[in-house]
């Protein structure tokens, strides 16, 4: 299991990251963070899902095997889902997730997942500031060329 | 159309809630709003007790849907005039004031805000901050529009020779400052009042130093401290400097259950001290809170386990006792309370780096114009009389006319939810009673 | 499959989009992504004009497929679709893309790389747009009658609701009379009236009522079905009745502790204040001299942490009670706070201390103790805020205990399929927004089944509970949009992984009755009760429930777009 050197990060180098927002919480705290005017860095994509928890793992591994450098979950606060226990599952398997990303060598830290409510627009900038950051210093995301 | 029609006064939840309810059955609703935006006091809260839910994440879709619903009509920055008729065709005056912005026209984008030169205290933001003369009060509003207050704003002062920024930059041409206040008249079968409450001056209470001692602040203004969409960003930062409070104090009961202001209790401000206390160990671990009180009363659902846990998760203390005065330290800044704990009968002192007031809450100001117009009757505290409280507890004594929320009683958010549907219901009944 | 012809509106929003994004460039960039028939910009895709331009672009260009790049579908995609149901396009053909709040908004210091963003996100909005289908609501009529379980002032307050509006309410009561606890009570507070007329005039209008069928002594013995038609069958005294509702309201009400604490069932002057009303009301109670309460017998202790929220005004109200029987008796009420919360509270609260009952303040640390051999005779306390230790001569000692759940909620929850929360009351969908409304939709709760509630807050909560119910019954129709689940029973392999994760129990395994496949066991979505979480679509391991307008095709062409297919 061999994972990437992460010391060989290009200068120029400008991460592409997905982030899976959950429509009652990620995506509205999202949108307050854009009419609160909280400037972030512009490498974060959002695709919105009614629910954390409709995110298959599957489709993590695909973004990552075609070559995302990050992929992020965000959903609601454990225990304010808006259908009561579906961050429950995404967070079950988001750990188990993790260990197959290592398993298959891509560094885990690519994926992450975060609990972001619909009013925590500062919350959601940090993130996206401190991921979009994480993911720069992990440098390109190699894994595709290995194959 | 009388029939078919109910008017809610009160664009808070209890308004809210009233008029989606009369919606989805299929009524025609006017709900009415004296300010620009509905949300009322939730609005303003960050947190809810006892789940810690964030507030305006729970408000804000049914803020959305009552202003998206085909069968509202919103009326907000408009006042009830007057009211006549006999129930069941109550024919209603509502003065919808001007707001100097095209609603149709306005895209809420914010850029007059930007622009515009002068400013005044926030109202939402409980005096900590300022806002401007062109204003959306809070950034989830609805309607998302701007409003212009006349009172401080120089081009409507000056009669147009001054200023007038906001009009150069809105790209969307919506800014009209020959708008007039309308009158909109409608008939409708039924009235509900939701006009909700406002805050006790604890000024009045000069042995507490609110307005003398700078670190002496209102439970609501540090609502909006805590609140992570404040003007504080959701730091505490006590007023005198700025530093971080590492003892804070509550003390509960500021004009409630007080033989010289209210005598009543105001019902929530044991739950809301608590979550408050809660919330400042969450933001810093090393906060510890006291909070002072008479009776602890937490009555509702998972109350007593909320409580618990602040004392045992959270470095809450109980201490039972009204102080009886706050003085300050002149060269810190930090308040001293001075009290006697009833439950060892010791009689001593405690500097703490912020104190907030738990002040009462009394009935919303608008309720005294509505009583005159309809001859309603207030209790001597402004609250709605319900003549028949046990059985009928929405009922005014007019028929027609019902009232639920804080208007008529102290309650919390599900209570005042609850009243607020037992209201639409009661309406409901009272105008299809003739199909 | 008729090839797309997807439309692309790329919103200025004035210059809030404009001013950052380079819409023009946006807009030629979308012209060239596959099965792009059209694309233009607009100033502000929401004004009149914008909407014109949808619905013109929609006829024009032949378009089946809409995109807007704006602001966000949380405010805006019901307008979007109503303009494309006005043109006549599926309103489930639109896709929303934000530019605005997710771009223009937040990248204002970097206009190319905003630019370059907005391309992106519009690539990956018409890659989805693809693969869209046109969708119908579903829509289920609506029973129009109501079943009510539980004959207490809370469900007959909503039986009469109802029944005034025009509905079918069938009343379900397990006793052999009407009025629930309150039957039971000498007294009510803070009127301090007996309430037998006041019930007696609701029980009245109930039975007199010609649109409440009432079935008493009955049981509810069977519920199937969803919001808008449950299946009900009731025993009614040995005969089985079946009937069709639309929606179900319990107010089952609750019970009183009987405790194992301060020696009750031992001594014969112990009784609980629902044994002192009993007593009362049939002239029973013995003379008496002293008589001491005590409040949270039961209650607020780690077995049973809640406060009952009612027996502190009982408590105070039958000691003023005791004072105007005997003006001579020391009466003295044993608290550990003093629930009189608001303003009718407060005051019986200072009334009843002026006619001289007397208030000690106890802790869980220095419980009282009760003395005495045959009877108690006296209450030893700790005053604290005295620091003295009293012993209270004692002839009547007056247990407050709390309202607990009745023994039958949880056969009742397993047959209506609601949940159970703390101590055993039912668990309401949310606890501040949603309080008389269970999760599964079309079931309400209301009164002291869901939670310990006076006459006054038990009745609110009737009329709430109607208010919610009346809803769905007025509107003969229920609605639900379009992203719920579907199953292709083809792929399915009846695993039962859906069933398992779906929140609402709106998966069922079952035989399929469809040509080819007759007996295959397969899972079968109840679109009435599916949320559109999208839980089963991840949980399926090969892709046989699918959540419409977010299909693993839909979600893949997104990531495809956004990374390059691999």
């Amino acid at each position: 299991m061999k994972l990437q050197d992460t010391k060989e990060v290009q200068t120029e180098f400008k991460p592409k990251i997905l982030a899976f927002c959950c429509n009652w919480c990620a995506y509205a705290g999202a949108d307050l963070a854009g009419v609160s005017r909280f400037q972030m860095p512009t490498d974060v994509r959002v695709i919105r899902v009614m629910c954390s928890g409709r995110v298959p793992p599957e489709l993590i591994i695909r973004a990552l095997a075609n070559g995302l450098d990050g992929v992020m979950i965000l959903g609601c606060h454990p225990g304010e889902c808006h259908y009561s226990e579906g961050n429950y599952l995404t967070r079950r398997r988001s750990h188990v997730l993790k260990r197959l990303l290592m398993y298959i060598g891509i560094e885990p830290e690519r994926f992450q997942l975060r609990w972001v409510s619909a009013a925590e627009a500062a919350k959601f900038t940090a993130v996206v500031k401190e991921i979009t950051d994480k993911i720069t210093a992990l440098g390109p995301n190699r894994w595709v060329d290995k194959r | 159309m009388a029939k078919k029609s109910v008017l809610v006064i009160g664009g808070g939840i209890a308004g809210i809630q009233s008029s989606l309810d009369l919606a989805n059955m299929g009524f025609q609703v006017y709900l009415v709003e004296k300010t620009p935006s509905i949300g009322g006091r939730m609005s303003q809260l960050d947190k809810t007790f006892p789940t810690n839910d964030c507030s305006m994440c729970i408000l804000a879709p049914k803020m959305i849907e009552a202003s998206r619903h085909p069968n509202i009509r919103l009326l907000t920055y408009s006042e009830v005039e007057e009211v006549a008729g006999d129930s069941g065709k109550f024919k209603v005056k509502i003065r919808k004031k001007a707001r100097f912005v095209d609603e149709e026209k306005c895209t809420g984008c914010g850029t007059c805000m930007q622009k515009c030169p002068y400013k005044t205290d926030s109202e939402f933001e409980a005096g900590l901050a300022k806002r401007k003369a062109a204003y959306i009060p809070f950034p989830q509003a609805v309607p998302n529009v701007a409003t212009i207050d006349p009172d401080i704003c120089i081009y409507i002062k000056s009669e147009g020779k001054k200023c007038g920024a906001c009009m150069k930059f809105c790209d969307a041409g919506a800014i009209d400052f020959s708008q007039q206040d309308r009158i909109i008249e409608v008939e409708v079968g039924s009235i509900i009042l939701a006009t909700g409450f406002d805050l006790f001056d604890p000024s009045v209470l000069e042995e507490y130093g609110y307005g003398k001692i700078k670190n002496v602040i209102t439970a609501m203004q540090y609502e909006r401290m805590i609140s992570a969409s404040g003007p504080t960003g959701g730091q505490l930062q006590r007023p005198s400097d700025g530093k971080t409070p590492k003892k804070l104090a509550f003390i509960q009961c500021v004009g409630s259950r007080d033989t010289h202001y209210k005598l009543y209790c105001s019902s929530v401000c044991c739950m809301h001290a608590t979550k408050e206390a809660i919330l400042a160990n969450e933001h810093y671990p090393d906060l510890e809170a006291f909070i002072f009180y008479t009776d602890m009363r937490a009555v509702g659902k998972r109350f007593q386990e909320y409580i618990a846990r602040a004392e045992q998760q959270y470095k809450v203390t109980y201490i039972r006792s009204r102080p009886s005065k706050v003085t300050e330290d002149q060269d810190t800044g930090n308040p001293i309370l001075w009290y006697e704990e009833t439950t060892s009968r010791t009689r001593t002192s405690m500097e703490v780096d912020m104190v907030v007031l738990c002040q009462a809450m009394i009935p919303s100001g608008s309720i005294k114009d509505i009583s005159c117009m309809m001859h309603l009757s207030l209790n001597d505290y402004q609250f709605v009389h319900i003549p028949d409280r046990l059985f009928h507890p929405v009922d005014t004594e007019i028929p027609g006319l019902f009232a639920c929320g804080f208007c008529q009683a102290p309650q919390d958010i599900p209570d005042s939810v609850v009243q607020a549907s037992a209201a639409a219901a009661r309406a409901a009944e009272f105008v299809s009673k003739d199909e | 499959m008729i090839t797309p012809r997807i439309g692309v509106f790329v919103c200025n929003c004035g210059t809030n989009i404009g001013g950052t994004v380079d819409v023009p460039q946006v807009v030629e960039y979308a012209k060239n992504l596959p099965y792009v028939a059209h694309a233009e910009s607009n100033l502000y895709t929401c004004s009149e004009e914008g909407i014109s331009s949808i619905k013109h672009g929609i006829k024009e260009y032949d378009l089946n497929r809409v995109v807007v790049a704006s602001c966000t579908p949380r405010t805006h995609q019901p307008l979007f679709r109503n303009a494309c149901a006005d043109a006549g396009l599926n309103p489930y053909l639109f896709e929303f893309v934000n530019i605005r709040e997710h771009c223009s908004w937040i990248h204002r210091q970097n206009p190319g790389e905003a630019t370059e963003k907005a391309k992106e996100l519009v690539k990956m909005g018409v890659a989805k747009a693809r693969w869209l289908d046109a969708q119908e609501e579903f829509k289920s009529e609506v029973y129009p009658t109501a079943m009510i379980i539980g004959g207490g002032v809370a469900g007959m307050s909503a039986a009469l609701n109802l029944a005034n509006q025009g509905f079918e309410v069938h009343l379900v009561e397990k006793e052999p009379e009407l009025g629930g606890r309150l039957l039971k009570l000498n007294r009510i507070f803070p009127i301090n009236q007996d309430p037998s007329e006041l019930v007696g005039n609701i029980v009245k209008s109930v039975e007199g009522h010609s649109k409440i069928r009432l079935h008493m002594p009955a049981v509810v013995k069977s519920a199937s079905g969803y919001i808008g038609n449950f299946d009900i069958s009731v025993d009614e005294g040995g005969k089985e009745v079946s009937f069709k509702v639309g929606v179900i309201i319990v107010a089952t009400g609750a019970q009183v502790l009987k405790p194992e604490l301060y020696r009750y069932g031992e001594l014969a002057n112990v009784l609980t204040q629902l044994d002192l009303e009993q007593r009362l009301k049939d002239g029973e109670l013995e003379e008496f001299k002293n008589v001491v309460m005590i409040n949270c017998v039961g209650a607020r202790i780690p077995e049973r942490p809640y406060c009952s929220r009612v027996c502190c005004m009982t408590a105070i109200k039958n000691a003023a009670l005791m004072k105007e029987i005997n003006p001579q008796a020391k009466v003295y009420v044993l608290y550990r706070d003093l629930m009189t919360y608001g303003v009718e509270f407060e005051e019986y609260y200072r009334e009843v201390k002026e006619a001289g009952v007397r208030f000690i303040r106890y802790t869980p640390s220095n419980l009282p103790q009760v003395m005495g051999a045959e009877r108690v005779e006296s209450v030893r306390i700790y005053d604290e805020l005295m620091d003295m230790e009293l012993e209270l001569p004692c002839d009547l000692l007056v247990l407050a205990t709390p309202l607990i759940a009745n023994d039958d909620n949880e056969e009742l929850s397993k047959m209506l399929k609601v949940p159970i929360g703390d101590g055993g009351f039912f668990l309401e969908a949310h606890i501040k927004l949603r309080p008389v409304e269970f999760p599964m939709d079309g079931i309400y709760v209301s009164g002291s089944c869901r939670w310990p509630a006076d006459i006054r807050e038990s009745i609110a909560q009737g009329y709430a509970a109607a208010s919610e119910a009346v809803i769905p019954l007025r509107q003969g129709l229920v609605k639900v949009e379009a992203i719920t689940a579907t199953v292709d029973p083809k792929i399915c392999k009846g695993c039962g992984t859906c069933v398992l994760v779906c929140p609402f129990d709106a998966i069922e395994l079952k035989e399929s009755e469809i040509r080819g496949l007759e007996g295959k066991i397969v899972s079968e979505v109840n679109t009435a009760l599916c949320k559109g979480c999208g839980l089963c679509a991840a949980a399926c391991p090969n892709g046989a429930i699918q959540q419409r307008g977010f299909t693993d095709t839909q979600l893949i062409s997104m990531v495809n777009a956004l990374s390059g297919k691999r």
